[in-house]
């Protein structure tokens, strides 16, 4: 049986700076995979690889078998690669429900429908009903995005990620500038909105990764220096040496 | 209304619905899409030009088909053009608008063979044919009401539109095209597919100016006619699904107004429409939406920055 997600020898030049210099792991299915390494080791240039954002310069990437490295965002979301954004990407103006809206009525095919109003769908907005309540913005639904604390606009960027129904879900540093509580608890959701999909991760604070991941993949200077379970990751003396240790 | 409503009058109303429909689908693509066009009126023209080469050409033509093929041909155009631009946003696709326009006003000026060239082709509107009986179309009371029936259909449908999967779509791009990518979204084809729309849209005022007039010349396929459009669209407001319906309201009564007390109508034309594009950037519409504020203290919880995500 083939792998269900597999990162083969990528490598990503930018105008000549090579970022990537062959990237190689593999995630098995509902694995909860981090993605760790220093600043600058090319972790978001990854992901918007495997997300479809760039092409990779050279390299495969295998998705349950098929290559699907090139391949643009809206053809890999379909296929049920789903990411969010390490900056806050919603729509900004939109209420809560309406943010979440634009993907759960993608999920049911209803995207360039001229007859059909997405909102008098009952089944699309129990859905986005239940994706606000899980991430928890059941209080602000009809809020503009804009109008939200920092936290909360987090937790709509998950629930965003969410709303085309992913089976491998990327999460690009969902905690990244919130304060330890609001980190505790979004540990918390996002192990819940998760469970039983496969999850890739980039994050820098090492407790989320240890309380989210059951593999780590470190990467350092654009290759993947070792992938394992988080023990053997602690006490890997590389990895200390490259980045643990240093802080 | 005809009962009480000179003829003149009627005329006029007749060409302010006819021009409200087309600056309705000018709209959606720039207040509802963030989409500049400068060649709205290629299909405008193209519709309005290919219902009269069709009533000379094809004798007996019935009036759906006159207008069928005149939104038909539209809708092909604006799917060819649309597919060389969807990839151009912002100044390139403005300028290559306005590049396309100037080259059916072009083929329109130099293949005299077809169009008439500068002479303008001149038609009588056919009659409406109900199977059962047969409407004369040669009465303005009824070709008024043949075009309030038809051409505010089509007004309220473009209104439903903005409220449809694919209208939403529209506005979610223009929020953050970017993530809509991400959600699965082929935001090319949506380009596409409201460039298309909207061009067939313009294709049947396009249609229904043809048969108004009984005439059309050079001029509705001309940038000018764009530049009326815009006009329209601005003086409005570009931030309300209405305000381009009083944009053109506002715009012909001006001009027919203008043109009867002096030959030098557009200069003050211009003059209006500038110091209305300075003073009041958010047009007609907003100027109307501060007062109904102000009389009644509704909030604007978008802060007035975009009323049109409102609807979302």
């Amino acid at each position: 049986m083939s792998d269900y997600l597999h990162i083969q020898n990528i490598h990503k030049d930018f105008s000549g700076l090579k970022v990537l210099t062959g990237v190689e792991f593999k995630v098995k299915e509902k694995e909860r995979h981090a993605v760790i390494g220093p600043n600058g080791a090319g972790k978001t240039t990854l992901f918007n690889i495997i997300s479809g954002k760039f092409k990779p310069s050279s390299g495969a990437i295998l998705f349950k078998g098929q290559d699907i490295s090139g391949k643009p965002p809206h053809v890999l979301n379909r296929l049920g690669l789903s990411r969010s954004f390490q900056i806050t990407n919603v729509f900004q103006e939109l209420s809560v429900f309406n943010n979440i809206l634009a993907g759960v009525r993608s999920h049911y095919g209803l995207r360039y429908h001229f007859f059909k109003k997405p909102d008098r769908d009952r089944n699309i907005c129990e859905r986005v009903e239940a994706i606000i309540d899980e991430v928890g913005l059941m209080d602000v639904k009809d809020q503009p995005a804009n109008s939200l604390s920092y936290g909360k606009q987090r937790a709509l960027e998950i629930g965003i990620t969410l709303s085309t129904e992913p089976e491998l879900i990327l999460l690009d540093e969902p905690t990244a500038g919130m304060t330890r509580e609001e980190t505790n608890q979004a540990i918390k959701m996002i192990n819940q909105v998760t469970a039983g999909r496969t999850l890739i991760i980039i994050e820098h604070d090492m407790e989320v990764v240890f309380s989210l991941a059951n593999t780590i993949s470190v990467l350092h200077y654009g290759t993947i220096l070792v992938s394992d379970t988080p023990e053997k990751i602690r006490n890997d003396q590389r990895v200390k040496d490259a980045y643990l240790g240093e802080g | 209304m005809p009962l009480i409503l000179k003829q003149y009058h009627l005329n006029m109303l007749t060409e302010i619905i006819i021009f409200a429909l087309f600056a309705v689908s000018y709209n959606l693509l720039l207040g509802y899409a963030g989409l500049l066009s400068f060649g709205h009126a290629m299909f405008f023209g193209l519709g309005a030009f290919m219902t009269a080469v069709a009533i000379i050409h094809i004798p007996g033509l019935a009036l759906w088909n006159a207008i069928l093929i005149g939104v038909v041909t539209t809708i092909i155009a604006g799917f060819v053009i649309g597919s060389l631009l969807l990839r151009h946003k912002g100044a390139y696709f403005a300028l290559l608008t306005l590049a396309f326009n100037a080259l059916f006003y072009a083929v329109a000026t130099k293949w005299h063979s077809v169009t008439g060239g500068d002479d303008g082709l001149s038609i009588t509107r056919p009659d409406l044919s109900l199977g059962f009986t047969s409407i004369s179309m040669a009465s303005l009371t009824h070709f008024y009401y043949l075009t309030l029936i038809i051409v505010g259909a089509a007004i309220v449908f473009c209104w439903y539109f903005t409220h449809t999967a694919m209208g939403k779509t529209v506005l979610l791009m223009r929020e953050n095209e970017e993530r809509m990518k991400f959600l699965g979204y082929n935001t090319n084809i949506s380009r596409l597919l409201l460039f298309t729309f909207t061009g067939a849209v313009a294709g049947l005022a396009g249609s229904f100016y043809t048969l108004h007039f009984q005439f059309v010349s050079i001029s509705a396929i001309s940038v000018d006619m764009t530049t009326a459009v815009l006009l329209m669209a601005f003086v409005g407001g570009t931030k309300t699904f209405w305000g381009p319906i009083l944009g053109a309201f506002v715009y012909i009564i001006l001009q027919n107004y203008l043109s009867n007390i002096t030959d030098r109508w557009p200069l003050f034309m211009g003059f209006i429409f500038v110091s209305m594009v300075l003073f009041i950037p958010g047009g007609l519409s907003e100027v109307i939406m501060n007062i109904r504020q102000r009389l009644f203290g509704k909030k604007d919880n978008n802060g007035g920055k975009s009323a049109a995500s409102e609807e979302v």
